[in-house]
């Protein structure tokens, strides 16, 4: 064993309280191995880290237990012992590669920096490990890229180099702050596998933090789960992805849409939130959202059930109330499906489309005029969008597909003329709207609405709920109702408690403010929604409350819905149709369904077999894609992906596919299609 | 970096130009004939008729203009109404009074003021941390004309420990230092409180970034962390708002040389400005505005120096 | 037991519980709302920079509203006699070289001092903030144009382009007004630009263009109130700077004329007398420092309650 840790408990001081963070966690972190630490927000995941590292918040307290770092208790470290140990000892790598490497310095001198406590070698000496260390993590052209600074390098990079510095003393254990959290599914598959060489390479110790149980089932070898600060289960990868034992563990496998072999209209939801850490309710931590919660579980605090390869505290599972019957089959579900009814069987698509977009084309400006003239540059512009057209029907969910810098989010932008596009049709209901002067285009407004991507930096910060929801009203100028029952009305509507009509939108949980999104969204009974990453920032077990709403709304209205995302296994089972964006074209269209069971073009194909799934049996031997997506300032010529596709030919660098569709109705842009 | 200095420069010229304008166009706008208003109701008629014929005000405005700027640009800036002497000559002559202090005053502060805010920072809510805070505060809120003649009033009238008046003997670079005391505390005096808190607050906001913790996460000792990282970034809005306040700063300065009647280009533009001298209020005005402007100028560079990003941005 | 404290007292990101749980009570929810509005005003209350500062202000206002039924003299009432005197009974504060009373003369010094500050700083705000928002808003070559002036206008030192116009135009309050106004409204037309270009690219005003929203619907009902904080502090912090250039171009006899009563020109004539009478810049001079004070004092306390709520907020 590395490090242990034992019954620590960690407080944070508040204005509202004193929040209790962690209570009572003990699990082992085993030599050469890698351990994950789910948990989703609230949990305390990451709080654990930075108690092991000593890094806590001011405001945090330590107010009990002991972490056994071979044998040495680090609580009890001082300063300059905890300072020994990281970097040396321990290393971390953090969630944001944006944000934690320092701009105003070049790699290589913040990776001497980092040498620092080795004298005894020379400045050439460190400069060899450093540049060495590059290439190891897969950074090209080290010698000359390792005298940069980070904001040269693309956020895949970064983590690479963020990876390279944590490594580069060589510590016993490494940390990992949710590492592939801000990365494209792409270079996340990028990310695990070298983190896996790596670890081989040199037998180090890994702990990874994160709320992604792909990541936790391709890369760990053990689990801890966490909910709400304290520990529910331990074991082995295997035994926790296939046999698990908590109900919480339980719930959150089933609500995962990775893990939902069929296609489901309505995913499953744990329902409620996490408790409030400054006034614990005795008994069960869970018990409040726990589907087989018994009064039991309100009072007394469950007992610890060993199992042979870890533990999970559960009343079900030990002492005088436990069920032989618990767990069930894993194919018997324990949560409960949805919201409200269960969705119809088929969804009725009404035939003429609501929104027809046909070979559009947005370009972006890189130099302004003059120096465009001056530096005899005759195209200074480049393609966020080309040549993109697709449509929604009616009672349809179309998913556009893509990762940074594929230009969804501008095609969705232009659709709803937040930008001026420069060719093509986009044609609501049949009537051409493209660059429709805002004069005119007001009244389509109300037909058209978008939910954003940040639910809170959505919503304009000094107006309370109420009048964030009215306000599409006051815009167009609705009169003859009364916008309090307006107000309220639409709360309901999308289940958003009315006390909090009038609390302001930094008062708001994630989830709370993406309803409010939703709410104004709905105000104008819109033909066509275009939403911009709906679960972006939602643990999985909450996600299904809002596609499920959106559902339920789809259903009742006609709506059509245009989902922006990146966020595969979601998409899966919302969407009927899909759109697969890559460098501004569509390279693949149709049904979901048939694009997930077989991708014609091979983008689709990294993508689909890029998304890590959370089941240990399945994990990946290779990488199915490599490199980064090239910069739409150098378009190459011929087709977009083929200096990364792994069937490359000739023909594929000479010249641009066109789009040609299939017998069943899928239209791609490959010239070797797969299916 | 070339490229970035190449930029600011033009635009700092383009200031430059603007303030010409301003400058000449201020002699226009007013109603009246120019020449009476430059040399005031005590002008004599020939005195006015000599500065007409000097000033080329027979001619069209547009022609006036470009031969002041044609001067200006070859350091011509007119000559002083009643002496005849150039003006850049008098200017040259008394510019060096006006920067010592400048230095001087910037200089103090800013030995005392950064380190005062660093130390706050890296000890918040100590007892350091308020006294410091309180000080600030209480220094930034004191006009530094007022400083000047209660200083005056303290030390060298009543105290009589430093001498009240001029520069000091030319040569003697003690005794100008010593006259240089009071005046350079007196202008120095709120930019320590203000410099203290600026860095202040621009190094615990710093000091919250992921970096930051990513750089101690390594194990990078503490001195490093703070001097190499923290104050590395957190130092840069400061030298923007040196930069940007030596505006104020020279004005303070025109103040204290009035007090301390030190013969610099401050004390020059008031005296000229009481005797309806206008060429060298002109004259010292702009070679005071182009001043300011050449040290923001520097301070943008520097900055450019400091982070690769400002640098790369055009 | 506790963590080591001393490295992590540097600000590291604190955690706190942000967003209410669904399950709270309407009862929760208001009570929740009551105790954030208590936990501002006891931020308020114990906050003793605050306090003061307000005590001052109001001070302020007080005796420059209520100056001609509090002063016990005429300010302009001579009396040669008793010239020069120390604080008496009858004269509390003093007379000045011409008998009147020092106390009456301060007392309306602060009248002046009321209407420029009051004048000046709420009509450069009013044109700053539409200035700042049309610059962060509309076209880029609008915001080029406006930021040419702008740097312009902030390349005169204050003082210098007093001395400037005054050289021509002569003195007066009028004029020391405009110029005052004219080189405060870069500092709110900066900040409102900042903000609103800042704001411009946020999410929410681009769901309000979704929405339909029109441009000034979204420059005031959304723009404007949340610049509008900021540009508040920075108007508290204002006062001072506009009373002291007040005083100090009074000071200089440029602005208020004798025998008319402003601080500056109490100061003024206690700087001839310094070696006689002392007294006078001590009392000219105790009212201007009360005030900057306390204005400073406010604004400190207005940023420190406000702005980390806003900085969170975002």
């Amino acid at each position: 064993m590395l490090l242990d840790i034992r019954n620590l408990s960690v407080e944070f001081r508040t204005p509202r309280g004193r929040v209790k963070a962690l209570r009572d966690i003990s699990f082992p972190i085993r030599r050469n191995r890698i351990i994950g630490i789910v948990g989703e927000s609230g949990s305390g995941k990451s709080t654990v880290l930075w108690a092991i590292m000593g890094l806590l918040a001011g405001n945090a307290e330590v107010t009990g237990g002991e972490i056994l770092f071979e044998d040495r208790d680090m609580l009890r470290f001082d300063e300059a012992g905890l300072r020994a140990a990281r970097g040396e000892e321990i290393s971390i790598v953090f969630q944001d590669p944006m944000t934690s490497q320092i701009p105003v310095l070049t790699y290589a001198r913040q990776m001497f920096d980092i040498l620092y406590r080795r004298p005894k070698l020379s400045a050439d000496d460190k400069r060899r490990m450093a540049v060495e260390m590059m290439k190891k993590v897969g950074i090209p052209d080290p010698e000359h890229r390792i005298a940069q600074y980070p904001h040269h390098f693309s956020g895949g990079m970064r983590q690479r180099a963020g990876i390279g510095m944590a490594l580069l003393t060589g510590p016993k254990l490494l940390l990992g702050d949710e590492p592939t959290t801000a990365l494209d599914v792409t270079m996340e598959a990028q990310i695990i596998h070298l983190l896996q060489e790596l670890q081989g390479e040199f037998d180090a110790t890994i702990a990874v933090v994160s709320h992604n149980l792909g990541l936790i089932a391709e890369l760990c070898d053990d689990v801890v789960v966490l909910y709400a600060g304290e520990v529910v289960e331990t074991g082995d990868v295997h035994s926790i992805f296939h046999d698990p034992q908590h109900p919480y563990t339980r719930a959150l496998l089933e609500c995962d849409p990775a893990r939902i072999r069929e296609r489901s209209d309505k995913l499953p939801v744990i329902p409620g939130d996490i408790p409030d850490l400054v006034r614990l309710r005795p008994g069960c931590i869970y018990a409040p959202r726990c589907q087989r919660a018994m009064p039991v579980c309100k009072t007394t605090p469950p007992p610890r059930a060993a199992t042979e390869v870890g533990d999970a505290t559960c009343h079900l599972l030990a002492g005088p109330h436990r069920d032989a019957d618990w767990p069930p089959p894993a194919d018997v579900p324990t949560v409960r499906t949805g919201l409200g009814e269960p969705a119809a069987a088929v969804k009725s698509i009404a035939p003429e489309p609501v929104l027809a977009v046909d070979d559009l084309n947005v370009r972006f400006r890189t130099v302004g005029v003059l120096r465009a003239r001056l530096r005899g540059i005759d195209d200074p512009f480049v393609d966020g969008v080309l040549d993109v057209s697709l449509s929604v029907r009616p009672g349809e969910t179309v998913g556009l597909v893509g990762e940074s810098g594929s230009g969804k989010t501008t095609l969705g932008r232009a659709v709803l003329n937040l930008l001026t596009s420069h060719r093509g049709t986009i044609a609501f209901e049949g009537r051409e709207i493209r660059n429709m002067p805002e004069g005119r285009f007001k009244p389509f407004r109300r037909d058209m609405a978008m939910m954003f991507q940040d639910p809170v930096g959505s919503l304009s910060p000094r107006k309370s709920v109420r009048a964030l929801i009215v306000e599409p009203f006051q815009i167009h100028g609705i009169t003859g109702i009364d916008l309090d029952d307006e107000a309220e009305r639409l709360a309901d509507m999308v289940h958003l408690p009315r006390p909090l009509l009038s609390r302001y939108p930094h008062e708001l949980s994630g989830g709370q403010a993406r309803r409010v999104g939703v709410a104004r969204a709905l105000a104008l009974h819109p033909k066509l929604i275009i939403a911009d990453e709906p679960t972006a920032g939602l643990d999985v077990s909450v996600q299904g409350e809002i596609l499920n709403l959106m559902a339920d709304l789809q259903a009742e209205h006609g709506l059509g819905y245009l989902i922006i995302t990146h966020n595969l296994p979601v998409v899966r089972h919302i969407a009927d149709r899909l759109a697969i964006m890559y460098l501004g074209r569509i390279v693949e269209q149709g049904d979901a369904e048939a694009i997930f069971r077989h991708p014609a073009h091979p983008y689709t194909q990294a993508l689909v077999d890029g998304v890590p799934q959370p089941d240990p049996d399945r994990r990946r031997a290779h990488v199915s894609i490599s490199g980064e997506v090239p910069s739409l300032l150098q378009r190459p010529a011929g087709c977009d992906f083929a200096a990364r596709c792994p069937y490359v030919q000739a023909l594929c660098r000479q010249e641009k596919p066109a789009h040609s569709t299939m017998r069943d109705g899928r239209i791609h842009a490959c010239h070797f299609p797969l299916a | 970096m070339l490229l970035y200095l190449t930029k600011r420069l033009g635009l700092s010229v383009v200031v430059i130009c603007a303030v010409v304008l301003v400058l000449f166009s201020l002699l226009h706008l007013i109603p009246g004939d120019p020449a009476t208003i430059a040399l005031g109701p005590r002008a004599t008629p020939e005195a006015i008729t000599r500065y007409a014929a000097k000033m080329h005000l027979d001619e069209p405005i547009w022609r006036q203009f470009l031969i002041y700027i044609g001067n200006v640009v070859i350091g011509d800036l007119g000559v002083d109404v009643f002496s005849d002497r150039l003006v850049t000559r008098i200017i040259g002559e008394r510019i060096g009074f006006t920067l010592t202090l400048v230095a001087a005053g910037m200089g103090w502060a800013m030995l005392l003021g950064i380190p005062l805010g660093c130390l706050a920072a890296v000890q918040p809510n100590t007892w350091l941390d308020r006294i410091t805070g309180v000080l600030s505060v209480g220094t930034i809120a004191v006009p530094s004309f007022l400083v000047s003649i209660w200083a005056l009033l303290i030390f060298a009238v009543q105290l009589r420990w430093l001498p009240a008046i001029g520069a000091g003997e030319p040569g003697d670079l003690a005794d100008q230092a010593v006259h240089l005391i009071l005046p350079a505390f007196a202008i120095g005096l709120s930019w320590v409180g203000y410099l203290a808190r600026m860095v202040r607050a621009s190094m615990l906001e710093v000091m919250g970034e992921t970096y930051i913790r990513a750089a101690r996460a390594f194990g990078l000792a503490p001195r490093r962390v703070i001097f190499g990282y923290a104050l590395r970034v957190a130092i840069l809005p400061t030298i923007t708002l040196i930069g940007m306040g030596f505006g104020g700063l020279i004005s303070s300065t025109v103040f204290a040389e009035i007090i301390f009647a030190r013969p610099g280009i401050g004390k020059l533009i008031f005296d000229s400005v009481m005797a309806r001298n206008f060429p060298v209020v002109q004259g010292a005005v702009l070679v005071a505005t182009a001043l300011y402007i050449a040290i923001v100028l520097l301070s943008d560079l520097l900055i450019a120096r400091l982070d690769p990003r400002v640098r790369e941005s055009l | 037991m506790s963590a080591n404290r001393s490295e992590q007292d540097i600000g590291i990101l604190a955690v706190d519980a942000t967003g209410l749980p669904d399950h709270l009570t309407e009862r929760e929810v208001r009570e929740s709302a009551a105790r954030e509005r208590r936990e501002k005003l006891r931020l308020f209350v114990t906050n003793w920079q605050g306090l003061t500062g307000l005590v001052l202000v109001a001070l302020f206002f007080a005796s420059a509203l209520l100056a001609p039924w509090l002063a016990p003299y005429d300010p302009n009432a001579l009396d040669i006699p008793a010239r020069l005197s120390v604080p008496t009974l009858d004269h509390i504060v003093g007379t000045d070289q011409l008998g009147r009373d020092t106390f009456s003369r301060i007392l309306y010094g602060g009248r002046v001092a009321l209407q420029v500050a009051a004048i000046g700083v709420s009509v450069s705000l009013a044109i700053g903030l539409i200035l700042g928002m049309i610059a962060g808003f509309g076209p880029r070559w609008l915001d080029n144009a406006l930021l040419l002036l702008f740097d312009t206008v902030r390349a005169f030192p204050t003082i210098v382009l007093a001395l400037a116009t005054v050289a021509l135009t002569g003195p007066s309050l009028e004029l020391v007004l405009a110029i005052i106004i004219i080189t405060s409204i870069p500092q709110y037309a900066r900040v409102t630009r900042t903000a609103t270009l800042s704001l411009a690219h946020t999410d929410f005003i681009l769901a309000e263009r979704s929405l339909g929203a029109s441009t000034g619907r979204m420059l005031f009902h959304h723009v404007m109130p949340n610049v509008v904080g900021p540009l508040l502090i920075l108007a508290a912090m204002d006062v001072p700077v506009v009373v002291t250039v007040e005083a100090g171009l009074s000071f200089l006899g440029l602005g208020v004329l004798p025998p008319n009563a402003s601080w500056g020109t109490i100061l003024n004539e206690g700087y001839l007398v310094i070696r006689d009478a002392p007294q006078m810049v001590v009392a000219g001079g105790i009212p201007l420092i009360l005030t900057t004070l306390g204005f400073t004092f406010l604004g400190e306390a207005l940023r420190d309650i406000f702005d980390p709520r806003m900085s969170k907020e975002r």
